[in-house]
């Protein structure tokens, strides 16, 4: 299996504090993992990192995507490689639409002009597996959109953009149990359509009773403090961090 | 041979921020004369290539759509009158489409519950001067402005519009989404006037100016006059660049910032133009700004 | 059946009182190079200020009259008396003020917030400072706080008097700057060093109590690098007959990373006419907070004004106008944007009520070299009554793209949900409407000195005295 993801201690700050320090993880071709924590632990952090956003300044390590140093990239250039986000408070655009915004980034991302047709048809799919009001495409991005339509507007993004890499943060927290099914259900489809690799932040999981964890890792106070398999996450929604923190 | 004083702001503010007015010589415009009253076809549409005056009656408890193309050869001047009677639906859109010097001045009366929705759009332009004036008179008449404007290079746009609410329970609503490039100039007046004894009645103004470039002049004067307690009134203005927290999603879903930018800006300006429901002329509109149409 | 509040004329039995004629001596009342000279010998003028006064009485005959606003008809100002001294030189003991002139302060309350641990009073009397006390560790820190007048004379000062003097609103601004250049007298000289941090608040009074008389003082401040100051301004004039006019200046400049709190409650009785200019400059990482509550005066023009003039300063704007029967008041603020990353945020709030009518005017502008700006603007205006008046006329100027503007306002009055909710936890209509405008004026009021504060929420409730019809 060869390694997609890779951050190599790396060490992110904001407004003066150390948000994370020596981070380093590798995600492989093809697998699950899952990063948890408690809050505060800085979790976001490295999803955003990873992603790129503006807000973190990275000050130690690097991040390398399929083996390229992906560190300096802006983050168009890393969404083209094929990393997405899909974020914990998506910002609501108003002056654009789900559908047409989908259709852009979509163009975007494979270099070719997607007919209006073959986009709908995509669109509508990818809403049914979803159970998503078709009406919603039409809407402008996630303006108005309540916490749970946000989460899975940020899911169906996920669906039609077909990423090689996709960081989820907190996706299932704040969705009553219908919607975490959905959201499940939108994971799976991600899953066997593109066969991609998983990166999914929680502290929280009732996302990953459904699915095969390859890799856990904890985070705590902005370091790694543990990695573990599949069982790992197991346990900590058992028993909690408590004894995987002690000390640090 | 002299200027005439345009688009004047009913209250004047600090003369050194050059709003109060504008200055134009309008003495050599030779208008047609253009009559649009019943019977007529429903929507009435025409093509405005000289200076022309035009009076629109929409009788009583009529419905009218009127859509103008202007599209001045040189300079142009405008002067359209509307007079809606009481229970008329009156739909007025006007395209302004480049040009040299151009003067538009819209006055509009409403009667009893009557209603005018007018859309308005300003594609690039040398020098335009506008004028909407619409006096809500009629208990209950409605107003609703959406405008949108696409000004780059040397274009100068000075847009004044006046709500002035005299009757009881009138209600305005103004939008306008404008977006800049290169060296263009834009000064937008937005009134709201609530008369003495016009209570109950509501209005709001919101703009929406997306500035791209950093030679671009904006100027957002939003008045609002009122000499009645029972009203409710709002304005709102948002000017400058995109949020930097927007460009950053829009940009980990792939796109440049030179495709964000240029998908926002079509964003804005789409507001306006779905609101013209015809085929023909939103097929010119997205010829003269060089999109793609696809339905 | 709608409710609509009808009021009495509000009680201002506090304020409205006055004394018998005898105080000072009258200068001609129009203004003629030959009294700009009496007024320059009275004040041992140095020769640089005496030539400054006549340009600027050049000025003013040059200057039309504003051609907007509020009409200033009724003001004569060839009439005004615009020199008045009363019968004391200045003081810095309590004691040996005389008497009616103390019985004037203390029923402002002058005696008691110098009890409370205010560091200095300097009031003004009839155009010159009559009582002036530094409190010891004010002195020691080395804050000069005393009277414009004397500073200019005091070999320590009077250069940096000289090279800042009217340099922040020139003459040549207004009419009424032009004006008060040729005749200004008394006023507050105050600087700050580097790095001093006076956390005890500064306050000064005005007054004016002759008939006719004009009120020209000159405030001054300057505040060196990394500096902090809270000044607060609050003045008040008995009624008169024949019109009153202030036509002050404040100028205000911030030093690099220093920050200034200028407060004002404006309280002037119902006959003035209050034209004043006050102007900041903020250099880099600089801050300037103005908290301004306009209540008094006939007609005021009052559009304090802050330019951003180094990398990174700010101003923030906090006001409310409250304009009753027979008041014209034109308040607002002027922001200038004139480097990067500057910010500026504005919160006012106006009422109307009995006939008063209030403008709000603003200006925002953001030039081309302020690339990183940001402004928010929030403005409210509640209308009490069926015969009030509120005008908004904003003005945003944007001259770059790389900004971030923004701009609100509300108009409209007290909702009846609001009334209903209060009255159904037992309060009256009048105390319940009451209640309402003093949280609407909040904004103000959270921002100013416990007894500021106070006063402020006094006043309004002598203005909402009336009775429901």
């Amino acid at each position: 299996m060869s390694e997609l993801l890779k951050t190599d201690k790396l060490t992110v700050c904001a407004e003066g504090k150390e948000l994370l320090h020596e981070a380093s993880l590798t995600v492989g071709e093809g697998e699950t993992h899952v990063l948890m924590g408690p809050n505060g632990a800085g979790k976001s952090t490295l999803g955003c990192t990873v992603m790129g956003s503006p807000e973190y300044s990275i000050t130690g390590g690097r991040i390398f995507f399929d083996g390229e140093d992906i560190t300096e990239e802006t983050a168009d250039k890393r969404a083209r490689r094929g990393i997405f986000l899909s974020f914990q408070n998506p910002v609501e655009i108003p002056g654009i639409t789900l559908s047409e915004f989908l259709r852009n980034a979509a163009e975007q991302l494979t270099g070719r002009r997607i007919k209006l047709f073959e986009h709908k048809k995509e669109l509508a799919k990818a809403m049914a597996v979803l159970d998503m009001d078709p009406s919603y495409g039409d809407r402008e991005l996630n303006v108005g959109f309540s916490g749970g339509e946000k989460k899975k507007a940020e899911i169906l993004q996920l669906l039609m953009l077909k990423p090689r890499l996709a960081i989820l943060d907190e996706t299932d927290s704040g969705l009553d149990v219908d919607a975490v099914k959905t959201v499940s259900k939108g994971i799976e489809e991600y899953r066997r359509s593109v066969s991609g690799s998983l990166l999914i932040i929680t502290h929280n999981a009732k996302i990953l009773e459904e699915l095969n964890v390859d890799k856990t890792h904890i985070l705590s106070g902005g370091r790694i403090v543990r990695e573990g398999s599949g069982a790992l996450a197991a346990e900590v929604l058992e028993s909690g961090f408590e004894k995987y923190i002690d000390g640090v | 041979m002299g200027t005439t004083r345009l688009n004047i702001l009913p209250v004047p503010t600090f003369s050194k921020l050059g709003v109060n007015f504008v200055e134009r010589d309008i003495s050599k415009y030779e208008p047609q004369e253009l009559v649009i009253a019943p019977p007529y076809e429903n929507p009435v549409r025409a093509d405005v290539t000289g200076s022309t005056d035009i009076k629109l009656t929409a009788p009583e408890n009529s419905s009218l759509t009127v859509i103008l193309y202007i599209k001045p050869d040189s300079k142009l001047m405008l002067d359209t009158f509307l007079s809606a009677s009481a229970g008329s639906r009156v739909r007025l859109v006007q395209v302004f489409e480049g040009g040299g010097q151009t003067v538009s001045r819209l006055t509009s009366e409403l009667g009893e519950n009557a209603s005018l929705e007018l859309v308005q759009l300003y594609l690039r332009g040398e020098d335009t001067v506008s004028e909407i004036v619409t006096k809500l008179a009629g208990r209950g008449s409605a107003f609703s402005a959406e405008i949108g404007c696409r000004l780059s290079g040397s274009d100068k746009l000075d847009l004044n519009l006046i709500a002035e609410h005299t009757g009881r329970r009138t209600a305005s609503e103004i939008s306008l989404g404008s977006v800049l490039d290169g060296s263009a100039q834009k000064t937008f007046k937005g009134t709201i006037d609530f008369k003495n004894g016009c209570g109950g009645s509501k209005g709001s103004e919101h703009e929406d100016a997306l500035l791209m470039s950093e030679s671009v002049k904006n100027r957002t004067v939003p008045v609002i006059l009122c000499d009645e307690e029972d009203v409710e009134g709002s304005h709102g203005a948002t000017i400058g660049r995109l949020d930097e927290q927007h460009i950053f999603y829009l940009g980990s879903r792939g796109l440049s910032e030179e495709k964000i930018y240029e998908l926002m800006s079509r964003g804005k300006l789409l507001r306006t133009i779905n609101k013209i429901n015809d085929g023909a002329v939103k097929q010119r509109i997205f010829d003269a700004l060089g999109w793609e149409y696809d339905d | 059946m709608k409710q609509k509040t009808q009021v009495d004329d509000i009680d201002r039995s506090l304020y409205d009182f006055r004394f018998e004629e005898n105080e000072g001596d009258f200068l001609d009342s129009g203004i003629t190079p030959e009294i700009i000279n009496e007024i320059s010998d009275e004040k041992n003028d140095p020769d640089w200020m005496r030539q400054h006064r006549l340009r600027c009485l050049e000025v003013y005959r040059r200057t039309p009259m504003v051609s907007w606003g509020a009409s200033v008809e009724g003001l004569d100002i060839d009439n005004i008396v615009t020199y008045i001294r009363p019968k004391t030189r200045m003081n810095t003991d309590w004691e040996s003020v005389p008497d009616n002139i103390k019985e004037t302060f203390e029923r402002l309350g002058i005696p008691q917030a110098e009890r409370e641990s205010l560091a200095g009073v300097g009031a003004q009397y009839d155009s010159e400072l009559v009582y002036h006390n530094v409190r010891k560790e004010v002195a020691e820190s080395g804050v000069v706080y005393t009277d414009l007048e004397g500073a200019m004379h005091d070999p320590r000062y009077a250069e940096i008097i000289r090279s800042h003097f009217m340099k922040l609103v020139p003459p040549t601004d207004h009419k009424f700057a032009a004006l008060h250049g040729a005749v200004w007298s008394g006023g507050s000289f105050v600087y700050v060093p580097k790095n001093v941090h006076l956390e005890i608040p500064l306050q000064s009074y005005f007054r004016l109590n002759a008939k006719g008389a004009g009120q020209f003082e000159h405030t001054l401040i300057i505040l060196e690098e990394n500096s902090y100051l809270h000044f607060i301004e609050g003045c008040s004039a008995p009624k008169y007959y024949e019109a009153g006019l202030h036509a002050g200046c404040v100028e205000l400049y911030v030093g690099k990373g220093a920050a200034l709190r200028y407060s004002t409650i404006e309280n002037w009785s119902k006959n003035m006419y209050n034209l004043n200019t006050k102007r900041a400059i903020v250099q880099e990482n600089g801050r300037i907070e103005w908290v301004s509550g306009s209540f008094g005066s006939h007609v005021s023009y009052l559009y304090p004004m802050s330019i951003l003039n180094g990398r990174g300063a700010s101003a923030e704007f906090t006001g409310i106008t409250f304009a009753g029967e027979g008041q014209d008041l034109d308040t607002g603020a002027k922001i200038v944007h004139n480097a990067p990353d500057t910010s500026s945020y504005m919160n006012t709030k106006s009422i109307s009520k009995s006939g008063g009518k209030s403008t709000f005017r603003s200006a925002v502008q953001v030039n081309e070299n302020a690339c990183g700006s940001k402004s928010s603007v929030s403005c409210e205006s509640l209308m009490l009554d069926n015969i009030s008046r509120s005008d908004t006329v904003p003005v945003i100027d944007v001259k770059t793209d790389k900004c971030d503007v923004g701009h609100e306002a509300k108009i409209g009055r007290i909702s009846n949900e609001a009334i209903f909710y209060l009255t159904s936890r037992g309060l009256t209509e009048e105390e319940a409407r009451a209640m309402i405008v003093r949280g609407f004026a909040d904004n103000v009021s959270k921002e100013l000195p416990l007894e500021y504060a106070v006063e402020m929420n006094n006043l309004i409730k002598l203005e909402m005295h009336g009775s429901i019809g």
